[in-house]
Parts: structure tokens; C-alpha cells; sequence
């Protein structure tokens, strides 16, 4: 008994010293170690030294080059207003054109879009949270809302079916069909801000699963006719959501906001709501839905910003 | 190099022995963690400038709308009084976003921008800690015992330099083991730590639906916004001493994250 006793203890003290001398070889390997001295002829030192702030100033004015040749206009006219004319056309003399910047720009937009397709997943649930984190929703569209006169006459269209057929759908026949889906989830703005919301829909994979896109499409052109500009003129608003992304339990052609029919003001009756998008892919009054092969226009790619838009 | 007074033939002896005589000296910094030094600086200014002006769409510090300030934004207040101060053509309201972002109203650009920077930060921060590894600049970085003693020193030090040499008195610098001291460690070492904190915010913030996860470690998206701008006061800030200090540290230090070596051998006097 008190032999096993001891045989524990001293097993027990020899891998507390084992730990020890583990601590303490990786102290030591992590000491400081006083750097070796070498000694070098001044000519090769000098000659070496030379080079090297050579490169560093090569470096520092290709990186002022480029760095000015990656501004956008408007930020070079408010910062170097006396300047910026001559500097320009130093710049495109030396290769530094503009076409070249705009395509060089958005490759980094293609390849951030390619990490986020990399990403994104299916099976991956979008963080949910409970019905009291919503908050009400700041309408930010840049448009005008509609009147609510359209409501009477809304229809959604579906094409792009394997049937060949355009279906036109009311928004009874909508609710009637379709299970309703609810969920708390965060839209978060391409600006930066971001809403807890809930939402009340059917699934977008559910409407997939029921009029079959037609085989070898891949993608979905939402167009919203309904929609206005900041003069209350008519301006189609479109985006483009990849097939992967539509039939995401979690993407929802919504018809309920805060527990209540959608209002005008957040794209009554039915808008998208792909919280894996940035907002600007959530379309609002949605009228038009069409299954392509080729990528469908998208409104805001259009200006400038990414066509993927997954968060 | 040569001297006008001698033939060519001497001078050339002359200099080739004096290219000859041995110099005494110790590497201090391996070429990868030179070259990110020198490449971090312009990628910190892009995203800096690049990521003011994504803030300005949705400012995060925010205030109760004022009918000067419907938005609230804290920076606009600050902007306005820095315009009451050197004067404006503009919107006060803009001044900091026109001078310290690429502007207001530039988002899509703005995002284009912080974009590629933020890609080449990440590999110019990845191949920092490749060179900190090969080149064992690890070692010198790491928080040991007594370095609070050490740094309390180093501010007395810091505080008294300028009060003595106007008075012309000496001023011996406290003396240093390592490569750092304790105040140079702890900056040294708590700079790559905000680094990767402002990556992974910076994630939290680009792919919260993909990477819920990130997003929870800040909290909520506004936690990892409030992050990801506190990094970038940290980052901004520590320019300051830093250049300052290397500067006045002298010509052996600022040659040194150049060519990688100093004369300033192991044991010699500090200054």
C-alpha cells in the first residue's frame, strides 16, 4: 500500500520535473540571444548598403506613382487642386491610365467576390436572433416609394421555366401555396449599418422546388417594376442571385415584416430577404423573376460595387 | 572618396585599403520583416483613408440628431470645429472626411480600395511573422520579468531628455540587456497583436453571415465595427512616437530597418 504510495508520488515528481525542464527548455529557446558579430570590408558593406536604399527609394516613389494612379478623381481634385491636371497626364504617359485602373479595381472586386463565393455554403445557417433584438427598419432605398395604387394590380412574373410557360402569380395565390417561413436575422447595409429584422415569407427554394427553372440556369434576374427614383420617375431596380444562394433555407421572398404585411415602404407585397447578401441584394416590390443562363444585370454592380455581395 | 592631392594610383591603394579594413557588425532585422515594414506603412495610409471614407456612410459613434448634425456623427462635430479653426471652402462638416479619406460620397471607390489593401496587408502581415520567425526577431519581442521596472525607467528617461539638454546637463540613458527595451518590446509586440485584431474585425464586419462565429467574438456587428476602428486609432497613433523616437534614436537605427545592420554591437553603450 504505502509502496504503491510512494511509487505515485514518485512518478508524480519525476513528470513535475519533466514539466519543469520542458518550461524551462522552451524559456530558453524563447531567451533573447545576443547576435552574432560578423565582421565585414567597409567596401562591401557600403556598396551593400547602397543597394538596398536604392530599392527603398525605387519602392517609395513606384508606390507614389501607383498610389496616386489608385485615387479616385474626385479625392486627387480635392487634394492636390493645383496639380492633379498635370500629374494625370504624367501618369497615363506613363501607362498609369484610367481604363487600366478601372479594371485593375474591379479584379480585386472579382477576387473578394470569389472568397466570398468560397465561403459561403448552403448548410451554413445565417445567425438568427429572438423576436426582441428586431428593431424597426430604416428604409434607406435612394429612391422615391411608390403609392400604394400599384398594390390592386401586382402580379409576380416567373419565367425562365422548364415548362416553357410564363406563370403569373398573385400575391393570394403566393400565401395560399406556400408554407410561411419566419425568421429574426440581420441585414446589414453595404454602408456599413445594420437592423435585426423579422421576417415572414415563403422559401425562395420552395418556389424553385414548385415551377422548375428550365434546365441549365443557374441564375435568377429579380426586377422590381414598381420602383422609383429620387424624382419619382420610374427606374427599374434588378439584381442577380445565383441559384446556390436562392435556395438557402434561409433566403426568403418575404411577405411579412415586423409580423405585419409589408409595408410600401420596405417593397410590399413581396420583396427578397437573403440575409447571406449585403441589403442591397434584398430587393423590394419585386415583380419579375427570370431563370437565365448567362449572370443577369445587377443595379448596383453597375456603379461600381460587387456583384456577389455575400456577407 | 579620393582626395584631389593624391595620384590615382595612390588614391586608388588608399581607398581599396580603407574598402578593406573589416567593419564590426551585428544583423538586427531579417529582409522580410524590412521590406513589410517599409510596404506596411503605405498600406496602413490606404486603408486608413480608404476605410474613413466607408465610415462616413454609416458613422458608428453616433450622437442624438442635432439640426446642424441630423446624423450625429461625432466625426462631423470634429471635422466642424477643425474647420472653425483653419478655415473651409467645403462643408465643415466634411473637412476631416476630405483631408483624412478619400472623401465623402465615395463609397463604392472606397470599398474597391480597402479591399486590395486590406488583401496586401494580410500577406505583407503573414510574411512579417515569416521573417520574425526565420530571422529569430521573435525572441527580442517577448515580454519578460522586470520590464515594468524597465518601462517606468524609460518614461522618466523619455520625460526628462528634453529639460536636460536645455539645461545642458547630462542625461545617461538607463541602461538595456536586449535589442529592445521594456517600452520598445511591449509597442513592438502589442503592434502585430492589433494587427490581427483588426483583420479578424475587419472579417467579422466583411463576412458576418458566413462567419458567424467572428461576428460573436465582438459581441454583435456594431462590436466589431467599434473594434475595428480602435485598432485603427492604435495603429494611426503608435506612427507618432514611433517615428519620433526612430528618428531621434539616431542614424544607426533608421540604417538598420534598411540594410539590416548596426555597428552598435552587443554590450557597447547605449547613444
Amino acid at each position: 500500500m504505502s509502496e504503491s504510495r510512494r511509487d505515485a508520488k514518485a512518478k508524480a515528481a519525476s513528470s513535475s520535473g519533466r514539466l519543469t525542464r520542458a518550461v524551462r527548455r522552451a524559456l530558453e529557446a524563447a531567451a533573447e540571444r545576443p547576435g552574432a558579430v560578423e565582421e565585414v570590408p567597409r567596401g562591401r558593406l557600403a556598396s551593400r548598403s547602397r543597394r538596398d536604399f536604392l530599392l527603398l527609394g525605387a519602392g517609395a516613389l513606384a508606390t507614389a506613382a501607383v498610389g496616386w494612379w489608385i485615387l479616385p478623381d474626385g479625392t486627387r481634385r480635392t487634394w492636390l487642386p493645383w496639380a492633379h491636371d498635370e500629374l494625370d497626364t504624367l501618369a497615363a504617359r506613363a501607362g498609369l491610365t484610367r481604363d487600366r485602373r478601372e479594371r485593375a479595381l474591379n479584379r480585386v472586386l472579382t477576387f473578394d467576390d470569389d472568397v466570398a463565393e468560397a465561403l459561403y455554403s448552403r448548410d451554413r445557417l445565417v445567425r438568427t436572433y429572438t423576436r426582441a433584438d428586431a428593431r424597426p427598419l430604416r428604409n434607406n432605398y435612394h429612391g422615391r416609394t411608390p403609392g400604394p395604387e400599384y398594390l390592386p394590380g401586382w402580379r409576380l412574373s416567373l419565367s425562365g421555366l422548364a415548362s416553357g410557360r410564363r406563370e403569373i402569380l398573385s400575391i393570394e395565390d403566393l400565401l395560399a401555396r406556400f408554407a410561411r417561413h419566419d425568421m429574426n436575422t440581420r441585414l446589414v447595409c453595404v454602408e456599413g449599418w445594420s437592423h435585426v429584422v423579422a421576417w415572414g415569407g415563403l422559401r425562395f427554394g420552395d418556389l424553385l422546388a414548385a415551377y422548375p427553372p428550365a434546365p441549365g440556369t443557374r441564375w435568377a434576374a429579380m426586377r422590381s417594376e414598381v420602383s422609383l427614383d429620387g424624382r419619382g420617375r420610374h427606374e427599374p431596380y434588378y439584381v442577380s442571385i445565383d441559384f446556390e444562394t436562392a435556395r438557402h433555407s434561409q433566403t426568403l421572398l418575404a411577405t411579412h415584416h415586423g409580423g405585419a404585411p409589408l409595408t410600401v415602404e420596405h417593397g410590399a407585397p413581396l420583396r427578397l430577404v437573403a440575409p447571406m447578401k449585403l441589403g442591397l441584394k434584398n430587393i423590394k416590390g419585386l415583380t419579375h423573376i427570370t431563370y437565365t443562363e448567362a449572370e443577369p444585370p445587377d443595379y448596383w454592380r453597375e456603379r461600381g460595387y460587387s456583384a456577389y455581395d455575400g456577407i | 572618396m579620393t582626395a584631389p592631392s593624391l595620384t590615382p594610383a595612390r588614391a586608388r591603394v588608399r581607398s581599396a585599403s580603407r574598402a578593406d579594413e573589416p567593419v564590426r557588425i551585428v544583423r538586427k532585422h531579417h529582409v522580410l520583416v524590412r521590406v513589410t515594414h517599409w510596404v506596411h506603412f503605405p498600406l496602413l495610409l490606404g486603408l486608413i483613408v480608404s476605410g474613413l471614407a466607408i465610415y462616413w456612410a454609416a458613422p458608428v459613434f453616433r450622437h442624438a440628431p442635432t439640426p446642424g448634425n441630423p446624423r450625429g456623427d461625432y466625426l462631423a462635430d470634429v471635422g466642424r470645429a477643425l474647420a472653425g479653426v483653419f478655415g473651409t471652402s467645403g462643408d465643415p462638416r466634411n473637412w476631416l472626411y476630405e483631408r483624412v479619406s478619400l472623401g465623402p460620397q465615395r463609397l463604392a471607390n472606397s470599398l474597391r480600395l480597402h479591399w486590395l489593401f486590406a488583401y496586401l496587408y494580410m500577406a505583407c502581415g503573414a510574411l512579417y511573422l515569416l521573417g520574425l520567425a526565420r530571422g529569430g526577431g521573435w525572441r527580442a519581442l517577448l515580454p519578460r520579468r522586470g520590464d515594468a521596472a524597465e518601462a517606468l525607467a524609460m518614461l522618466r528617461y523619455y520625460a526628462g531628455v528634453i529639460p536636460h539638454a536645455l539645461a545642458r546637463k547630462p542625461w545617461p540613458h538607463p541602461p538595456i540587456a536586449g535589442k529592445y527595451n521594456a517600452l520598445q518590446r511591449t509597442a513592438y509586440l502589442a503592434m502585430p497583436c492589433v494587427g490581427l485584431l483588426v483583420v479578424l474585425s475587419g472579417w467579422a464586419m466583411h463576412k458576418p453571415a458566413m462567419l458567424p462565429w467572428l461576428e460573436r467574438l465582438f459581441v454583435s456587428y456594431d462590436g466589431a465595427r467599434i473594434v475595428h476602428f480602435l485598432c485603427m486609432l492604435a495603429l494611426g497613433g503608435f506612427m507618432v512616437p514611433h517615428v519620433v523616437l526612430a528618428v531621434a534614436d539616431g542614424w544607426d537605427t533608421l540604417r538598420s530597418m534598411v540594410t539590416g545592420w548596426s555597428t552598435r554591437l552587443k554590450g557597447a553603450p547605449h547613444e
